[in-house]
């Protein structure tokens, strides 16, 4: 299992230009579980992700890993423990799926030491674990949207790190194919303890994926625990602006929003809360 | 971390391209095919025997052996030219992530050239260990001003405006060339012939000026390429990677700089090379710079003196300079591939 790590924002400002986007957050991430940060467009959920992620620096504020701010760690050592999958990473023409698993490994490389056996065995895992192993000498383009993103991950996923953070992960993918990948992240979490912080669009996954949520609102943390805790229809009204009734999903038990429209409401079938 | 095994037992290979070893032995046999073509051929035909006299037996001193001597150091600095073009245009496509980077499109060389002319005509320069200097650094200024230029708007710098701004860039400062020229008739001469591009002035101590800058950017395109194929993947994976992504740029456009601006300054501005190296080995191996950056030297080298062949051969009794040659074949070319960067870009 990986080691459990301190990882804090305290009082992150961040933003671009002249913006500021994140205004004041503090939080701590819950090592060795999932975590989900919500909010709606503009809230800067991407921002902070970034920000944590060491992509944009902070304006003020500290971000630590274990009492050190992320800033002071040589650059490779920290990606040997915080990685990061952007929303829409390059894909280089004519790179093969093995290569892009592959460039997971440069943190663990020195400038000549080259390929070692525990590179190879890194990448071999990640790929049968995404079970992507068939496709190794295939070129990317011939893959499914579902199977790319897989790559992407198992990519992540060789950099070994206890740590990851994913920017929108299921963005552009079929339902179908959503459901694959956070099942493919838990399992990650389950069997090595990989800490995961995601943004994710969807309230609903989120609830159901997440040990815990962040909820953010104009840049702000407003509310954070577990599903349960953070979705009721009320927060729902607040963050997003939505009325929705709120109930067990069938499936997992977990908090389900069912949203109110001005059409189709049924006042005999809509008692719940 | 647990154990997980391989299901099917294949163990997958990202560190050698698939016919990595088939490219590398057909490169290396073109390559001393070019060699021995490069000594055997040109304006003036050389029986065989001879170029046994010429090679091998220094006390034989004909005319025809001292041709082929003097074809030996023409034909190792046309290979070195050719390798450190060709890496210079792997490295500025790895570091603008766009597919039609290459000196002579980016408008560096002739930013070399300017400089050079002014150290011709101000300083009365004369010899290109002198203007070495002045050429990278007029390489290095137009590479910053023509990537500044193509950044500006919407979308940064994609290949369509890198090719504008490096076209605008060379006409305006092929003009204020030809503007210090024209008055100046001695000058004229001196550069008419360095202008066109061409190996065929390559001597020894052109060759030895040239080796430690071929070496150093060598050295840096092989040493960043691990990290120059992580900004392949965007400069935020990069980043998660652990690239300080300014700080490989940096180095790595400078080798490129290096690499180009001395070829320019020793042997005038060729176009093309790196541009046609570098795509010829993407298309044979890959993606994985590790292999592309090594790769692109041996066909930069074989490019650039089959093509100085070709100019002997086409231009007999006289010569066509090595850069007519390759920017007839480069032009179509990058044609092409700025046609499908349009649709795709890196």
């Amino acid at each position: 299992m990986k080691p459990t790590h301190t990882f804090k924002a305290e009082q992150v400002v961040a933003g671009y230009e002249n913006k500021t986007v994140i205004n004041g957050v503090d939080l701590t991430i819950p090592s060795n579980q999932i975590s989900v940060i919500i909010g709606s467009n503009g809230c800067g959920k991407s921002t902070l992700l970034k920000a944590l992620a060491r992509l944009i620096k902070p304006t003020s504020g500290s971000i630590t890993l274990d009492g050190k701010p992320i800033a002071r760690y040589p650059s490779k050592q920290l990606a040997r423990i915080v990685g990061l999958l952007p929303q829409s990473p390059i894909v280089p023409e004519g790179i093969s799926v093995a290569d892009l698993v592959g460039r997971g490994r440069f943190p663990h490389q020195s400038l000549l030491g080259g390929w070692s056996k525990k590179d190879y065995q890194a990448v071999a895992e990640a790929m049968d674990m995404m079970d992507i192993t068939e496709f190794a000498n295939h070129n990317i383009d011939e893959l499914s949207g579902g199977q790319r993103q897989r790559v992407w991950i198992a990519m992540a996923m060789a950099q070994q790190t206890d740590i990851l953070f994913l920017d929108e992960p299921t963005t552009f993918l079929d339902i179908t194919y959503q459901i694959e990948i956070l099942d493919l992240l838990t399992d990650l979490n389950r069997k090595h303890g990989t800490t995961i912080v995601m943004v994710l669009h969807d309230i609903n996954l989120s609830a159901r994926y997440a040990d815990h949520i962040f909820a953010l609102q104009e840049g702000r943390l407003i509310a954070e625990g577990t599903p349960t805790k953070v979705i009721t229809s009320e927060r729902v009204k607040d963050v997003f602006g939505l009325d929705c009734a709120v109930i067990p999903d069938p499936v997992s038990g977990s908090p389900m929003i069912v949203p109110k429209g001005r059409y189709h409401a049924s006042e005999d079938l809509v008692s719940v809360t | 971390m647990s154990n997980v095994t391989v299901s099917n037992g294949r163990r997958p290979s990202p560190h050698i391209p698939k016919h990595f070893y088939t490219v590398l032995i057909v490169s290396l046999i073109l390559l001393g095919a070019s060699i021995l073509a490069s000594l055997a051929f040109g304006s003036r035909s050389v029986p065989f025997h001879d170029l046994i006299d010429g090679l091998f037996r220094p006390e034989v001193d004909t005319y025809e052996a001292n041709i082929i001597r003097k074809r030996i150091s023409r034909t190792v600095f046309s290979l070195f030219c050719g390798a450190a073009l060709g890496v210079s245009g792997s490295l500025m496509q790895a570091v603008t992530r766009n597919p039609i980077a290459d000196p002579s499109i980016l408008g560096v060389n002739t930013g070399a050239s300017l400089f050079v002319v002014c150290g011709m005509a101000f300083f009365g320069m004369t010899t290109a260990s002198q203007y070495i200097w002045l050429a990278m650094l007029g390489a290095g200024l137009t590479a910053v001003f023509v990537f500044g230029i193509g950044s500006l708007g919407r979308g940064g710098a994609t290949p369509i405006k890198l090719v504008l701004a490096g076209a605008a860039t060379s006409a305006a400062l092929s003009s204020l060339v030809t503007a210090i020229l024209i008055p100046r008739s001695h000058v004229m001469d001196q550069f008419r012939f360095w202008q066109v591009g061409s190996v065929g002035a390559g001597t020894w101590n052109s060759v030895t000026t040239f080796v430690p800058f071929l070496l150093v950017g060598l050295l840096i395109g092989f040493l960043t390429s691990p990290a120059l194929n992580a900004l392949a993947l965007g400069d935020e994976a990069a980043k998660g990677l652990g690239v300080k992504t300014g700080t490989l740029r940096l180095i790595a456009a400078l080798a490129g700089v290096i690499l180009c601006g001395a070829a320019t300054a020793l042997a005038g501005p060729i176009g093309f090379i790196g541009l046609l190296a570098t795509h010829l080995v993407r298309l044979l191996v890959g993606a994985d710079l590790r292999f592309v950056i090594p790769l692109s030297a041996v066909a930069g080298a074989v490019i650039l003196t089959v093509s100085d062949i070709a100019g002997r051969l086409i231009g007999s009794p006289g010569e066509l300079e090595v850069g007519v040659v390759t920017a007839f074949v480069g032009a179509p070319i990058l044609i092409i591939l700025a046609m499908r960067a349009k649709v795709r870009s890196l």
